[in-house]
C-alpha cells in the first residue's frame, strides 16, 4: 500500500509533467525502460520543521525532452535542459513538503542543484527515500525520490 | 482590451513557462515584460503601462512580498491586479498575499486556471480578441 506522502509525490509529479511539460505517462513502457542509463539528475533541498531533499533522475532522452516541451524548442541548450529539470524538481518539492505537516516557520526551498552523473553515483545516501516513484514516458523515464531526515519517521510513528 | 503583462520570476525557464501558458489562455495579450526580481519589476512598472503582474515569491535582490508591498504603497499603480505564482505551501504566507490584494496560483497550473483568475481580477474577456 502506498504511503500518504508517496501518493502526494505521485500526484504532484503527474500534475507537473502534464501541466508544465505536456507529457503523459505510458506505464506499459515500464519493462522496456527498466535498464536505461542515467543521463541527468537535479536535487532540491528544503528546510523547515523538517529538512530533506527531492531528487529527480532522468533516463533515455527525457532530460532533453522536458526542456524541449517546456520551452517549445527543438534543441535546447545544456543550460536550458538543466534549468528545466531543476524547475520541475522545485515545483514537485514545493507541493510535497506540504504533506509533512505545517511548519511553524514555513518551508524554505533552496534553488535546484544539478548533479553530475559521477557525483550522483558516488553519493551513497545514508537514508532510504521516504517516498519514491518511477514515471515512464514515450520520451524516457523519470525516477523521483523524496528524502526527509530520519527523525520525521520516528515522530510519525510516535504521533 | 489587450493586456500588457509583467512576469517576475528569477527562473528564466519559469518565466517562459508562464508566458507560454498565458498564450494558451487565448486571452487578448498585449506586450509581455519580464523581470528577474522585484526591483527590476518595479522599474518596469514605472516605465511601462502594465495591466497585470504575475509575481513569484522567492527571488533574490527583492522578493515577491516586498515587491507587492511597494506596489500597494505607490499611488501610480497601487490598484494593479497581482497574481502570485508559486509552489509555496505555507498557508500563513498565502494568507498574507491575499491581505495584500494578490491572488494566489499554485504551481503547477493549467491554462484554464490561469485564464479564470485573469478574467476574474481584470475583467478582460477573450470575446473581443482581435
Amino acid at each position: 500500500m502506498k504511503s500518504k506522502i508517496e501518493k502526494v509525490l505521485e500526484e504532484a509529479a503527474v500534475n507537473t509533467f502534464e501541466d508544465i511539460c505536456f507529457m503523459y505517462q505510458v506505464p506499459e513502457l515500464k519493462d522496456i525502460q527498466k535498464n536505461l542509463t542515467l543521463e541527468a539528475a537535479a536535487e532540491v533541498k528544503y528546510r523547515g520543521d523538517y529538512t530533506g531533499s527531492l531528487l529527480i533522475e532522468t533516463r533515455g532522452g527525457l532530460f532533453s525532452a522536458i526542456a524541449a516541451n517546456i520551452l517549445s524548442i527543438d534543441s535546447p541548450s545544456s543550460t536550458q535542459k538543466r534549468d528545466a529539470l531543476g524547475e520541475i524538481a522545485n515545483i514537485i518539492c514545493g507541493n510535497v513538503v506540504t504533506s509533512l505537516g505545517r511548519s511553524k516557520l514555513g518551508y524554505k526551498i533552496e534553488s535546484p542543484r544539478s548533479l553530475k552523473k559521477d557525483e550522483l553515483l558516488k553519493e551513497k545516501r545514508q537514508s532510504k527515500p521516504l517516498a519514491e516513484i518511477t514515471m515512464n514516458f514515450n520520451e524516457g523515464r523519470a525516477d523521483i525520490k523524496f528524502f526527509v531526515d530520519d527523525d520525521f519517521v520516528v515522530k510519525e510513528k510516535k504521533g | 482590451m489587450a493586456l500588457n503583462i509583467l512576469v517576475v520570476d528569477d527562473s528564466a525557464v519559469m518565466r517562459m513557462i508562464i508566458i507560454k501558458t498565458l498564450k494558451l489562455t487565448d486571452l487578448p495579450l498585449g506586450d509581455i515584460w519580464e523581470a528577474e526580481n522585484g526591483e527590476k519589476g518595479l522599474r518596469l512598472l514605472q516605465e511601462k503601462w502594465i495591466d497585470l503582474a504575475l509575481i513569484d515569491i522567492h527571488m533574490p535582490v527583492m522578493d515577491g512580498e516586498e515587491m507587492i508591498r511597494h506596489i500597494r504603497e505607490n499611488d501610480q499603480y497601487e490598484n494593479l491586479p497581482v497574481i502570485v505564482v508559486s509552489s509555496e505551501s505555507d498557508p500563513g504566507k498565502i494568507e498574507m498575499m491575499h491581505k495584500q490584494g494578490a491572488t494566489f496560483i499554485h504551481k503547477p497550473f493549467k491554462p484554464e486556471t490561469l485564464k479564470e483568475v485573469i478574467i476574474a481580477i481584470t475583467g478582460v474577456s477573450n470575446e473581443v480578441k482581435d
